[in-house]
Order: C-alpha cells, then sequence, then structure tokens
C-alpha cells in the first residue's frame, strides 16, 4: 500500500468521534434517493427458470437483470483459416440459441455409437435465466483472418495499469464467452459445449466461474454485497435507464465501425482480495475503505444505502468524512467528470494458493461504449490512491468487444464479424 | 489401463443393434449430405409423415411443431422399437433427425396426440448399388485392421520373448533398451486388448490399479524393477507371466470380431490414452518413455484411419482433410523429441508444449470421434 493510504487511515482513525458528527451532516443532507428502494430484496428480477429473450437489437446479458451465476471463457484461435473461424461462430451461434431457449445443442444425442452432440448435464433443468454474451478480443483483428480493417479504434488491449499482479495465464483471449444464469450448472454447460464445438479451431486459453452476483443491473435487484461484506456498486447504472444506458454503455455514432453500433465493450478484471487480512481490519477501517457503513450500505455521510454521498462534509477534525482515498469518493461520477460504467461482476473463489491463503474475491466485469475513456483512465487513478489497494490485487485482465444484439436466426456472430 | 473400451458385451450388443435397425445409421450429422427430407408436422390431433412413403435409403425426418400444446416429439419406429426421435419441441421449434431405412413397414409415432400414430413405408431403392460398394469398402476395412492387429501382436510376442530373455538373464542395460519399443507394439492396439478382460490389466497395470491383495504383475512392474530398484531379482516368475499373457493376447486377436465403427471408436481411446496417461508423464513414471507410448497411441489411431479412409472420403470429405491435418499437427509436435533410436525422456516437455500437445490430441480425438457414425 502507498504511503498516502496509510496516513490518511491513522488520520481517520484519530477522528473516530468525527464520524459520528459527519453521519450527522448526512443526515441533515439526506437528499432524493439516487434510486428507488428495491422492491424485490434480493431478488435476480427473474423467475429461476425463465428464459431471456437470445434475439434483440442488444445481446442479452449486459443490460438485462444480473442472474446469479457465472461461467466465463476466453478463447484463443487456433486455426488460421478465417473459414474454420466462421463455422465455429455459426455453430456457437445455433447452440447459444438451443441453450438460451432450454433446449440441446443442435445435432443428435441418441445415436449409441456417436458420443452425444449435447453433452447432457443441463437436461430437464429450465433455462434459468441464460444469457450466453460473446466478444472478440484485439488479438482477434491482426493478420490471421484478415479483420484488421474492422478493428474498432476503442478496442485496444488494457495498458499496463498501477497495481497490476497479473498472471499471464489469466489475461486476454481472442474470444470470450459469458454465460450467465441463476443455475450454475446450466452455465457451465454453455462454455463446456462450445469449448467442444469449437475443439480443432479454438482452445480455452482460461476460464472463471462466479458463484455469486456483485452488481445490481435493475431497477428490481438489490445491491448484493461483494466477499468484503460491503455494498459496492449502489449507484450503478441500471438496465431501464435507456439514457444512461446509451450514453455510457452501447456504442453509438461515435464509432468508427458501423458494426460495433448497439454493441459494446466488456472488461474483466480478477481481482483478487487479500480476505485473511481484510478480515482482521477493524470496522471503522473497513468503512474508511469504502466510504460506506458496512451493515446499512449507507454513505458515511448517510443513513440509507441510497443517500448521495456528500464528498464535502467535514468532521471536528477538519477531515472529510469520506477520505480522500476512499473507493466511492474516487469511482464515484461527480468526482471522474460524469464518467461511470455498467458494472456486472461476480463473486468467485478457486480455493486456495499454493501457500495456503484463499484465493477468493470479485471477476469484476463492466460494460461501457470506450474503455479508453472510461475504464482505462478509473482504473489508472484508483490503482495508485484507492485505500482498497491494500486488500486487492488484479491477476488478470482482458478487454472484447460484444457486437450489437442478432435479430433472428437468419444472422450469426459469424456474419457480424466478417460482414 | 484404463476401464475397458471395447468390451466383448458393448461388441455384441452393437452387433445386436445394428440388426434390429437393419441397416444401422442414425445420426443428425451422418448421412444427412443427400439424405431424402420427410417432413412431420406435429399437432394435437397427430401427426404423419408427409411423404408417407419413400424409397429405402438416408432420409431426414424434419419435425415441426407450430402450435400443439400436448405433443413435444415425434418418433420413428419399427416392431416397437424407437429409431430415432425429436423430443422437446415446444411450439414454434423444429428439429431434424436422419435414418438409414431398409424396405418395410415403420411408425411415426407423436405421444400425447389425439390420433398418435400414422404409418411409413420404406421400398426397395432403385439403385442399391453405391450402398452395396460401400458395404464392400467396409468389409474390407474390417480385414485390413484384423490384419494389423494380427501383425502387431504377432511381432509383440516376438519382441517380448527378447525383452523376458533380457531380464530373465539379469542384463538390466538389455532390458531398459528393449522396454519402450516392445511396449510399442502393445499400445498401438491397446483398446482391443482392453476387450479381453483381465489381460490388459495383468499386462499393463501401473501399481495404483491394483486391488489390494490383488498381485501386481507385466510390463510396469518390470519397469519399476528396472529403473527405480535397479535389481531384477525375483522377477524371474513376472517376466514369465507376461510372456503367457502376450501370447494369450496374440491367440485371442484371431477370433475378435469387429464392427467399423468399433474400428473408429477404438482409434478415439487411443487418443484418450494419450491425453489422459501420456501427456502428464504418468505411465511410465519409473522409465520416462511416455512419448514412446504416446507415439504408438497415435500410430495406431492413424492406422484405424487409414483402413476406414475410403469410406469416409466418400461419406465426408472434408472430415477427412481436417483429421489428416490434425495427425500432422500432432506429428510435428512428437517430432521434436525424436532421437536417433526413439524419443527423448518425458522430463524434456515443458508444461507450454503439454498444453500444446493437449490441444491438438484433443482437437484430433474429437474429430475422430465423428467418424463412427457416419460409417456404421
Amino acid at each position: 500500500m502507498t504511503e498516502t493510504g496509510r496516513i490518511s487511515r491513522r488520520r481517520f482513525l484519530g477522528g473516530l468521534g468525527a464520524a459520528g458528527a459527519g453521519a450527522g451532516l448526512g443526515a441533515v443532507a439526506v437528499a432524493a434517493h439516487a434510486q428507488p428502494p428495491d422492491p424485490v430484496p434480493g431478488g435476480s428480477g427473474v423467475g429461476a427458470g425463465a428464459r431471456v429473450d437470445f434475439h434483440g437489437v442488444h445481446q442479452a446479458g449486459i443490460g438485462t437483470a444480473s442472474q446469479d451465476r457465472l461461467a466465463f471463457a476466453a478463447f484463443d484461435v487456433t486455426t488460421k483459416d478465417a473459414d474454420a473461424l466462421r463455422r465455429v461462430l455459426t455453430d456457437w451461434t445455433a447452440a447459444a440459441v438451443a441453450m438460451t431457449r432450454g433446449v440441446p445443442v443442435p445435432g443428435s444425442s441418441s445415436d449409441p455409437i456417436a458420443p452425444p452432440a449435447d453433452t447432457g448435464e443441463a437436461r430437464g433443468l429450465p433455462p434459468s435465466a441464460l444469457t450466453v454474451t460473446v466478444g472478440f478480443g484485439p488479438s482477434l483483428f491482426d493478420e490471421r483472418f484478415g479483420l484488421a480493417s474492422r478493428r474498432p479504434a476503442a478496442l485496444e488491449p488494457i495498458p499496463a495499469l498501477p497495481g497490476d499482479e497479473l498472471q499471464p495465464q489469466r489475461v486476454g483471449g481472442d474470444l470470450v464467452i459469458q454465460a450467465c444464469s441463476n443455475d450454475p450448472q446450466v452455465a457451465f454447460h454453455v462454455i463446456r459445449n462450445l469449448a467442444r464445438i469449437g475443439s480443432g479451431s479454438v482452445a480455452m486459453r482460461w476460464s472463471q466461474l462466479g458463484f455469486g452476483r456483485t452488481s445490481a443491473t435493475s431497477v428490481t435487484q438489490s445491491t448484493p454485497r461483494n466477499l468484503m461484506g460491503f455494498k459496492d456498486g449502489t449507484r450503478n447504472i441500471r438496465g431501464e435507464d435507456t439514457a444512461a444506458m446509451d450514453k455510457h454503455v452501447w456504442v453509438g455514432d461515435e464509432s468508427d465501425q458501423d458494426w460495433m453500433r448497439g454493441g459494446t465493450y466488456l472488461v474483466s478484471r480478477r481481482i483478487r482480495m487479500l480476505v485473511e487480512s481484510w478480515d482482521r481490519d477493524y470496522l471503522a477501517d473497513q468503512q474508511a475503505v469504502f466510504g460506506r457503513h458496512k451493515d446499512s450500505g449507507a454513505p458515511l455521510t448517510g443513513t440509507d444505502e441510497f443517500d448521495v454521498p456528500d464528498y464535502h462534509a467535514k468532521g471536528a477534525d477538519g477531515e472529510t468524512v469520506i477520505a480522500q482515498d476512499a473507493h466511492i469518493r474516487l469511482v464515484s461520477p461527480e468526482n471522474n467528470d460524469g464518467l461511470t460504467i455498467l458494472r456486472r461482476g461476480f463473486s468467485y473463489t478457486d480455493g486456495i494458493d499454493d501457500i495456503g491463503l484463499l484465493d477468493a474475491g470479485l471477476f469484476f466485469i463492466a460494460f461501457q461504449q470506450d474503455p479508453r475513456k472510461q475504464f482505462v483512465p478509473l482504473q489508472r487513478k484508483i490503482g495508485r490512491v484507492d485505500a482498497l489497494n491494500e486488500y486487492i490485487k488484479h491477476t488478470g485482465s482482458g478487454v472484447w468487444a460484444c457486437p450489437p444484439g442478432l435479430p433472428d436466426d437468419t444472422r450469426t456472430w459469424a456474419d457480424q464479424l466478417f460482414a | 489401463m484404463t476401464a475397458a473400451r471395447l468390451t466383448t458385451a458393448t461388441v455384441a450388443a452393437a452387433a445386436a443393434a445394428c440388426l434390429i435397425l437393419t441397416g444401422c445409421s442414425n445420426s443428425d450429422d451422418a448421412a444427412s449430405a443427400g439424405a431424402k427430407k420427410i417432413a412431420v408436422k406435429v399437432t394435437d390431433q397427430g401427426c404423419a409423415a408427409e411423404p408417407a412413403t419413400a424409397e429405402a435409403g438416408a432420409l431426414t425426418f424434419e419435425v415441426t411443431n407450430t402450435d400443439a400444446k400436448r405433443v413435444t416429439e415425434a418418433e420413428v419406429l419399427k416392431d416397437g422399437k424407437i429409431l430415432g426421435e425429436k423430443e422437446n419441441l415446444t411450439p414454434g421449434l423444429s428439429g431434424t433427425f436422419t435414418l438409414r431405412l431398409e424396405p418395410g413397414e415403420y411408425v411415426v409415432l407423436c405421444p400425447n396426440a389425439a390420433t398418435d400414430q400414422s404409418p411409413f413405408t420404406v421400398t426397395a431403392a432403385k439403385g442399391a448399388t453405391a450402398a452395396a460398394s460401400v458395404d464392400a469398402d467396409l468389409a474390407s476395412s474390417v480385414a485390413t485392421y484384423k490384419a494389423y492387429l494380427e501383425d502387431q501382436t504377432a511381432q509383440l510376442t516376438a519382441q517380448t520373448e527378447k525383452f523376458v530373455a533380457a531380464v530373465k538373464a539379469g542384463d538390466v542395460a538389455k532390458a531398459k533398451a528393449l522396454f519402450a519399443p516392445t511396449r510399442a507394439y502393445y499400445e498401438r492396439i491397446e483398446p482391443v486388448a482392453e476387450s479381453f478382460g483381465d489381460l490388459d490389466p495383468q499386462i499393463d497395470a501401473r501399481v495404483n490399479d491394483v486391488d489390494p491383495g490383488d498381485e501386481w504383475t507385466g510390463f510396469h512392474k518390470l519397469e519399476k524393477a528396472l529403473w527405480a530398484d535397479g535389481s531384477l531379482d525375483g522377477t524371474g516368475p513376472v517376466a514369465d507371466k507376461l510372456l503367457t499373457d502376450v501370447k494369450d493376447l496374440e491367440s485371442k486377436v484371431t477370433t475378435v470380431e469387429l464392427a467399423p465403427e468399433q474400428i473408429a471408436n477404438g482409434a478415439v481411446g487411443l487418443l484418450d490414452e494419450v491425453a489422459k496417461s501420456k501427456i502428464t508423464g504418468e505411465e511410465d513414471r519409473y522409465s520416462h518413455t511416455d512419448l514412446w507410448d504416446f507415439a504408438a497411441n497415435v500410430a495406431g489411431a492413424r492406422e484405424a484411419v487409414d483402413v476406414l479412409a475410403p469410406t469416409l472420403r466418400a461419406k465426408d470429405a472434408a472430415l477427412l482433410t481436417t483429421i489428416n491435418g490434425q495427425f500432422k499437427d500432432v506429428l510435428a509436435s512428437l517430432s521434436q523429441y525424436q532421437t536417433a533410436d526413439g524419443y527423448e525422456d518425458y522430463s524434456a516437455v515443458t508444461d507450454d508444449q503439454r498444453r500444446t500437445m493437449t490441444t491438438q490430441v484433443n482437437a484430433l480425438a474429437e474429430s475422430l470421434s465423428k467418424v463412427a457414425p457416419l460409417i456404421a
């Protein structure tokens, strides 16, 4: 952790009494709720067995209500044959359509002497709000498939950022599949079957399971807690807010590539939490790190989760109640010229590492109109000064262009990529 | 060794299934090229094939459900046995399945409909010569592969005699030199050896495959003596038993009945062996001669594809091209480790290279898994 962080937190320790005063100030400043209170506490906003339409103006799995489970996989294209890649994307589309409808992937699964076309573990399970979202990485637009001229300017590899401790085996990928469902087996079924369908032309580079959503992306959802026990992302963009989606998430006329209009860019970061250290940090410091009360989720200047944080309110010691290096201050649109992103991440754990520490944290996923202007500057800023940095490290990273939605069965992901 | 892949029981079952299906092909991918299309519309009232009569051969049934609420599947049956079906067709969905049908009376069934059955008639095909030529090709493929099996087991016996003689003479250096090349004959045909009950475990078990109380025998026990113990003391009876078991295998192979699809699925089995125990370096844990086995497994799979190639080329030339390309990739990786008389120690293979080879082997195996339904 940087020296600045340590100093500010000592300062906070000295000003414990002031926090109460700050809360009082916040109470005075209770403004209109930034978001309406949640009508479906803890709900996902969709019935457990529901179908989410695969077809539409935008891909599902972005502005649609976040499901509870994630299966995420990045792939390398191993073939050098553009037609083979085209076939994979065509077959993937058909399989994704089938799976989101809750039916087996196309092909025979009943021939005794052939392996079944569908691996079968989702049979009898409802689609459970399954969405399958595809993305194309910067590396796909090299010389291999003649796609260089179709690469959107906004699709640049994520540059080195402060605080990176990236593991090469968890970075990048030519293609990505995000499968979300309320049933983990239904989500896993997707990446397993797509990997198999693509075998020989694409190979899985890395994959990540997420066991619980950490974001609300619909007004029907309450803000879940992350593995640090905090509500983070209270002021996330909601899919129903079409003005905000159009402004911050969906690609519009500003893009240099027509084919990306209605699409978006996915940035993923595997953010490992140093759980053991966090769990022995005292409560006031945990709250100072986020700038929120752990229990209610309210900003330290308020009493309700949806109170607008008052970044100017000062305590008796003359310091701001929400510390200068508090997470919510650094990422808030007010302090970033209105800049914001749609967060749609999941908690993950991969057991323990080779020295016996829990490997758990946030598999951060964000969607935005232009990562160069949104995620990258935001992370460059917080990666240097955020108090949270003492308890996290970024171990994986990737960026992909997610094309717009497909209107119907006549079009495929291959058509979008190759035109 | 693994659980038997081609047990004699499955041999019998596959043969029986073929008799029942009288022609025996059922796949959406297989045979659908050039197949005649039969429409089956599912309603709550019933379902019928359109047309209701067709010539023998590959027939693709296209099942559609526009608005039936109670009926969500259609099946084709003969004598009460389901030959093919499409399930889970909720309103608005459609699906297909392909069958190769012989002349006869069949039934189209849609469970839960008011009238749930309608007849479907298959008449003799006018030009049945193409099918006859495929059958002749396949018969010749089976004969060729059978000869390969017999040749490999005969050479296995001859090599094992030399290896066993070296072991019994206490000649550690010579036995070590003969170990990997002898096993190669076994590894090329392993899925077939696995069909003979206890023979595979007796010849090829690793120590952890042996049940407590059972005696560990075979190649790997001698491997341990040669490389880990550095002593052949007391291994005479193990060597003798190995030779007996190998000779037993050689005589049993002459009686084996093979179907073409078993040759194809045996090739998949060989590559699964590579992916499961050779790439991990687990098979030859004392001698690190895994690459010899790897190469032998791949060679055995190559032979299986070569004998089936005439039929495969006729059924799906693109798949054969893909498979040939994938064999080339695997062999290119292997050749990096080739030495004057064999292969390098497995520790020469880095983690990155293991990953590359795994991807290549899995891609090839996935393609090979599509062969059996095409040729059956």
